[in-house]
């Protein structure tokens, strides 16, 4: 159709959706776009909390029990049999990034499928996937609940997972340099 | 075209295809997250704020290639520092943000929102840092960036998010371990607790100015 041809040739069209921005201005409305979510959710950004209701909801569906387990009793995190995404605030939100960056990809039209290339990316991906799983759960979040939003909170945990998480990056180099590239 | 465009359209002729119009597809989903707004509007309120505000993120992460991973390997890794700095100064305004709501909370005498992000600090929270550090860097991406890459269209995040999944579910079966051996042991510091609200929130970005400026040298002896 015309119409998309002739939008997608505009000026001002090209600069906003189509070249990536500088990181800067990303970092700046990262900041404020917290700062809105902390204001309409009263509740700083966190990504991983949910996570484990997911593996709860589908260890459900395959006939498993999580009702004694700890975890689940304490907090936010009780769940039940009838778990449904769309009245789970938290995963809509990651739900979300995964159609905003979609979206804003389809824009850009660069949007393109990319294969998996070797059995080193999968090891990658899975041994990478359960220790940011894990870790997470045990250190109350990830980069974005525990050191991001720890931080933005002036608590003190935001510092010590910045300084530890550093620790595991540099040794996560190594092992990424010696076997996986 | 810019540089940027023609480096583009240069690369998809090498390889014999032409650039295409997405438009048409992007319309498609805006439509369909335009819609899905409405519905969650009605079914659940909340739902319906976290998916907007989840949109916005997405979309910011994936316009100006924000990567956690990469703010946090690359002054090590390849000695590149323009990520970090961002990084650093998104910290800096969330902090000062973040703040003044919280005071506007305190000073009104009602209970401060969003105090369970100051998270007890405890030997797990040691171990959990450091193995997600390993973990981020040899999968190439943190939680955010492995669903933003998802979005853009990744197979193999979709593997991380899995194995994710499962990593989470695991701790959340040894949880009560963790609990009773590290985590009650733990300790909460607030900083405006310690140093009061103005001095908590210096103390605060005096770190992110040091770190800002640590980050700057480095960058500037590695090149």
């Amino acid at each position: 159709m015309k119409i998309f041809e002739k939008i997608n040739n505009d000026e001002s069209y090209k600069k906003i959706f189509k070249n990536s921005y500088p990181y800067v201005l990303g970092g700046i409305l990262l900041a404020i776009v917290q700062i809105i979510n902390f204001t309409v959710t009263g509740s700083p950004w966190g990504v991983t909390g949910v996570l484990a209701n997911w593996g709860a909801s589908i260890f459900e569906l395959f006939g498993g029990s999580v009702e004694n387990w700890h975890f689940f009793e304490i907090g936010n995190y009780s769940i039940s049999m009838d778990y449904n995404l769309l009245n789970s605030p938290e995963s809509m939100r990651n739900i979300g990034i995964v159609i905003g960056a979609l979206i804003s990809t389809l824009l850009a039209s660069e949007f393109k499928f990319k294969k998996i290339k070797n059995i080193k990316q999968i090891s990658g991906a899975i041994l990478g996937g359960l220790l940011m799983g894990y870790g997470a759960r045990i250190a109350f979040g990830c980069n974005i609940g525990a050191l991001f939003s720890g931080i933005a909170s002036l608590s003190l945990s935001g510092w010590i997972y910045g300084i530890f998480m550093f620790f595991g990056v540099i040794v996560g180099s190594k092992i990424l340099v010696k076997y996986l590239i | 075209m810019n540089i940027e465009e023609y480096e583009k359209y240069k690369k998809l002729k090498s390889k014999g295809l032409k650039p295409k119009n997405q438009l048409p597809c992007a319309a498609a989903i805006i439509a369909f997250s335009v819609f899905l707004s409405i519905y969650l509007g009605i079914i659940n309120f909340e739902s319906f704020k976290y998916w907007v505000i989840g949109l916005g993120f997405g979309f910011i992460l994936q316009k100006s290639r924000f990567c956690f991973t990469a703010a946090f390997r690359d002054p090590y890794l390849t000695g590149s520092t323009a990520l970090t700095k961002a990084a650093l100064l998104s910290f800096a305004i969330t902090s000062v943000g973040f703040t003044v709501i919280k005071y506007i909370y305190f000073n009104r005498g009602l209970p401060i929102p969003g105090m369970d992000y100051v998270a007890p600090i405890s030997f797990a929270t040691l171990i959990g840092a450091f193995i997600f550090g390993i973990g981020m860097v040899i999968s190439g991406g943190c939680a955010s960036g492995t669903f933003m890459r998802i979005g853009e269209g990744f197979q193999l995040q979709i593997v991380t998010l899995v194995f994710f999944v499962i990593g989470s579910f695991w701790a959340a079966h040894d949880y009560l371990w963790w609990e009773k051996i590290f985590i009650s042991k733990g300790f909460r510091v607030f900083l405006p607790d310690i140093f009061g609200w103005i001095g908590g929130l210096s103390v605060n970005l005096l770190i992110i100015l040091s770190l800002y400026f640590l980050v700057k040298r480095l960058g500037k002896s590695r090149n």
